[in-house]
């Protein structure tokens, strides 16, 4: 792979000039100290100092809600209005990991337009992070990143290491060649490796994960699903924050004055209540241990069996968002065998008083 | 083509009146509500209001008045499709919170001393404590956007199916970090989406005035809310404020075993 | 390094395509018959399908939902459901008259292996609206007949006038080369000459079976599985060859919305139709 350096103060030069005929998009700094991305029009607004979005790059690809056609007698009228040439800036590799895990699901099977054509018009110039105490992609294995780029940041003091991991990534960096630098000095070299070994040390929380889809298969039947069940909110906070969450929701909404409706697509949560209801009053979920029983399934255990591998990338976000404190990390020490929490206890004492 | 127009009733009994102005609120959109229904009875719009058969009645307010249960048991007789319009018609609204009927009579003596009331009052109930509702459209007042797509299906022959799902929901496509995470007092978790989480996303908690959603877990976010520091009255009462009568049966059930 | 490769997107998987009610009637007091034509006569021709798989129905204003395809690959052309009312979609396919426009897409699910069924005995257990994806299968192995063993119908429901083509299966009755068996839980008319009694009543009138040489297919109410899977082990037909079709929420067919997730596989791919095995060692499909 093709590495090139670029001083910290080429950044904002750079970015104008690969993002010339697309949106900007990087972190911003909200409120609450949280961070999303965001359209950028003014460069000091993006802020690359943070660990995680409230939301994952995923909300660009598929929007929380969008019309993915309008149905009339005479046909039906797709709209992509959702896609536009976009640059993506500062995704750090578990969310790259989950972008990687979104393409494979959207390919499969039946081509999801809405996705790939979004993804088809988007650079991706992943960057380099530092763990705080809920990220655990060490565990997961998504901490680094080969693929799944059109450009990686490393940031090191005070220049980029800029990783090539695509054509039309090599083709930004000839929008600008006299920003960047083809020659590394043996000190880049040692220092991006005592960078990484830092990095390495930095993992506080640590999941053995591998250990999860057996002891998934030898206690789905334990009592922990019933005290987690009722601590949930059926909020769906954990699922729509989560990178590799998919589901979805369709809503016929008619027009007023034409014969003719928006086909809408939201995201959904298989936390929700109905999520698994069908005609005849059958609810194939009706328990919220049901329903957590599923989504760690997906996450700890296997996802669709073709991935060969759990969708959880370790990026934190369910352990920084579910005001119950279940996440992947409570959960794996539940199933572990430990009783994590106070509060997890009060609520199985309401179970069997 | 008047003859296949849907006829509609709109009625209000006790409450602020404020969802049947959000419906007059839909400026843009009005011409072609009145285009597409014929609207026979709507007190705060017209005059010419005929009580006759309707297909869709949308209901608005609490029942508070032996008056208004007549004319309430009415209105269902005449309609093919009765709607509660708005939080007071879905769960009782604000004015419901007094169910004990000891309490609600000292409270009512408080207010009126002992004056005859020309409309002798009863207590304050969601419509379906006396009729059968077919659809539910809760919010205090319901959201222009809400209304429009229901009534749009409504008029178009299919009403939508119920898919119930709390504000946290919209709060997380609004990308807001949650507040009570934070440790604020939000009823996000078990309210009726529908608004589009206005509040969270303005920095304020939900308050719950969509009322009670289906499926909501009182229990756990009892407990969770007095671990952060609320006592239990005050948590007792705020998530009383919005739930009408929905909640008198959890209520029994939770001080009992408490 | 692996270069972005551009897909080129020919088809999207979401659009339905405009079909119209060729004909449509009464089944029982709350099951329709639906005929229906793909509009674009080139497509209606190229629908291919097998039994047991599903297609999304759209009707404009209402919303779409999956339904089992009732007619035969056999006979290509027209495409057949039965339809019960049941909620919002249901209830405006019902406002639908002839030559009314509907949206269709699919064949999607996996549908039964019939390359496993050929050569074998065809045991088919229906009750009520099972019919719907069972009778595909059934006219498929009536169309190939010289390719399947013996083929056996059981078919039950609630009263005379809930059976689902009870005309169509009291005509099949005269074929010889069909073993066909009716049934009713009740019979309120006083006029049914065939079995009364659950499904299973009809087991024992069966001439005797080699299972190993048997296929059975059972789609039905889910109380009506346990029952007819216990008579189906009794008659010691290996629990692969007991083949059944599930129900769960579907909002897209093609694997992407997840609503019809059980454990980590979709059965809009990898079902509707399941083994029996694959039931049992399966956590959540029954
Ligand atoms: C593979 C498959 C084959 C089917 N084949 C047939 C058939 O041949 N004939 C037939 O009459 N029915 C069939 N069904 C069931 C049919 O899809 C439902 O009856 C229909 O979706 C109900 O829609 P509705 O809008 O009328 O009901 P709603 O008003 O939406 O709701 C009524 C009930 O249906 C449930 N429901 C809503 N959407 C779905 C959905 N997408 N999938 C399943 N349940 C849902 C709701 O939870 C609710 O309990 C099949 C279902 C599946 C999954
Ligand atoms: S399960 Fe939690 S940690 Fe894992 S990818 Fe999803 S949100 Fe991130
Ligand atoms: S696990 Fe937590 S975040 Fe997820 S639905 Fe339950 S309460 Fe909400
Ligand atoms: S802020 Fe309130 S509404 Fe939003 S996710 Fe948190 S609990 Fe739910
Ligand atoms: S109080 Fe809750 S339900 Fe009411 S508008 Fe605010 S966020 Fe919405
Ligand atoms: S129906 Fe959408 S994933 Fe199966």
């Amino acid at each position: 792979m093709k590495i090139v350096k670029l001083k910290k103060s080429n950044l904002h030069p750079f970015l104008q000039a690969a993002s010339q005929d697309a949106e900007l998009w990087a972190p911003v700094r909200q409120k609450n100290n949280k961070h999303s991305f965001q359209p950028i029009k003014d460069f000091a607004t993006i802020d690359l100092n943070y660990t995680r979005t409230i939301l994952p790059p995923r909300k660009l690809f598929l929007p929380p809600q969008f019309n993915m056609f309008q149905a009339s007698l005479q046909g039906y009228k797709e709209d992509f209005s959702h896609v536009s040439p976009k640059v993506i800036f500062g995704v750090h590799p578990c969310d790259l990991h989950g972008l990687l895990i979104f393409d494979e699901f959207h390919r499969q099977n039946f081509e999801d337009p809405y996705y790939l054509k979004a993804k088809e018009n988007t650079l991706i110039f992943g960057h380099s992070c530092w763990p705080d105490d809920k990220c655990f992609c060490q565990s997961t294995n998504t901490h680094l990143v080969e693929e799944g780029y059109d450009l990686f940041f490393s940031e090191l003091d005070d220049y980029y290491l800029v990783w090539i991991g695509s054509s039309r990534g090599d083709d930004c960096l000839r929008l600008a060649p006299e920003l960047f630098d083809e020659s590394l000095s043996e000190e880049d070299i040692k220092g991006y490796i005592a960078w990484q070994e830092k990095r390495n040390q930095a993992f506080k929380l640590k999941i053995n994960f591998f250990a999860m889809p057996d002891l998934m298969e030898l206690r789905y039947h334990h009592s922990l699903w019933e005290k987690l069940g009722q601590a949930c909110l059926s909020c769906g906070s954990c699922s729509l924050v989560c990178p590799t969450c998919n589901c979805y929701n369709v809503q016929d909404q008619p027009l007023l004055s034409q014969d003719a409706s928006n086909i809408q697509r939201c995201w959904d949560s298989c936390m929700l209540e109905n999520y698994s209801a069908v005609a005849g009053g059958e609810n194939f979920r009706e328990k919220r241990s049901q329903r957590l029983k599923l989504w760690y399934t997906h996450k700890l255990q296997a996802y669709i069996s073709k991935y060969g591998k759990p969708a959880c990338v370790g990026c934190g976000r369910c352990i920084a968002t579910c005001p119950v404190d279940i996440n992947v990390f409570t959960v794996s020490r539940a199933l572990e065998g430990e009783e994590v929490e106070a509060f997890w206890n009060r609520l199985a004492k309401e179970v069997n008083p | 083509m008047k003859g296949k127009k849907l006829k509609i009733g709109i009625y209000e009994l006790t409450g602020c009146a404020g969802d049947a102005l959000m419906i007059l609120n839909c400026e843009k959109e009005l011409p072609a509500i009145f285009q597409a229904v014929d609207i026979q009875s709507f007190l705060m719009a017209k005059s010419d209001n005929i009580d006759d058969e309707l297909d869709v009645a949308l209901v608005e307010g609490s029942v508070t008045t032996e008056k208004e249960v007549e004319e309430l048991k009415d209105i269902r007789k005449r309609s093919k499709i009765v709607v509660a319009l708005g939080l007071c018609a879905t769960v009782g609204g604000i004015q419901a919170r007094f169910q004990d009927p000891q309490k609600w009579q000292e409270n009512f003596r408080q207010v009126y001393g002992e004056t005859k009331m020309e409309l002798p009052a009863v207590v304050s109930k969601p419509i379906d404590a006396y009729i059968k509702v077919d659809f539910y459209l809760p919010g205090c007042p319901i959201s222009k956007e809400q209304f429009l797509n229901f009534f749009t299906r409504v008029v178009k022959g299919a009403p939508p199916e119920s898919y119930p799902q709390p504000v946290c929901v919209s709060c997380k496509y609004k990308e807001n970090d949650c507040l009570l995470k934070n440790g604020l007092f939000c009823l996000g978790p078990l309210t009726a989406d529908g608004c589009g989480a206005v509040c969270p996303s303005h920095n304020l908690p939900c308050v719950g005035c969509w009322g009670p959603v289906q499926g909501g877990n009182w229990t756990s976010e009892f407990y969770l809310l007095q671990d952060k520091g609320f006592s239990r009255e005050f948590i007792k009462k705020k998530m009383a404020n919005f739930a009408g009568t929905k909640l008198s049966e959890f209520w029994k059930q939770f001080d009992r075993r408490d | 390094m692996k270069v972005e490769k551009k897909t080129t997107l020919t088809k999207n998987p979401f659009l339905p395509d405009p079909a119209r009610i060729v004909r449509v009637y009464p089944l029982t007091q709350d099951v329709k018959f639906f005929q229906v034509r793909l509009v674009d006569i080139n497509k209606a021709l190229a629908f291919q399908y097998h039994p047991g798989q599903f297609a999304m129905i759209s009707i404009l204003g209402a919303g779409e939902a999956p339904f089992s395809i009732s007619s035969t690959p056999s006979r290509p052309g027209l495409l057949e459901f039965c339809i019960r009312k049941t909620g919002t979609i249901t209830g405006a396919i019902f406002n639908l008259k002839e030559n009314d426009l509907i949206g269709v897409r699919g064949p999607y699910g996996n549908g039964f292996p019939i390359e496993k069924m050929l050569g074998k005995d065809i045991l088919i257990v229906m009750g009520g609206l099972g019919a719907a994806p069972l009778r595909s299968v059934l006219l498929y192995c009536l169309d190939n007949r010289d390719q399947f063993g013996r083929v056996i119908l059981l078919h039950g429901a609630k009263c005379p006038a809930e059976m689902i083509f009870c005309q169509e299966f009291q005509d099949l009755k005269k074929r010889e080369d069909l073993e066909c068996y009716l049934t009713v839980d009740t019979d309120d008319t006083g006029q049914w000459e065939d079995n009364i009694g659950v499904v299973t009543t009809l087991f024992p009138k069966l001439k005797a079976i080699n299972p190993e040489q048997t296929v059975s297919l059972v789609c039905g109410p889910p109380v009506m599985y346990k029952f007819v899977i216990q008579e189906l082990l009794k008659l010691q037909i290996p629990k692969d060859q007991i083949l059944m079709t599930l129900e769960r929420r579907m909002k897209c067919g093609v694997g992407k919305c997840g609503h019809c997730a059980i454990d980590y596989i979709y059965t809009c791919l990898d079902g509707p139709v399941f083994t029996y095995w694959d039931v049992i060692h399966m956590r959540e499909l029954i």
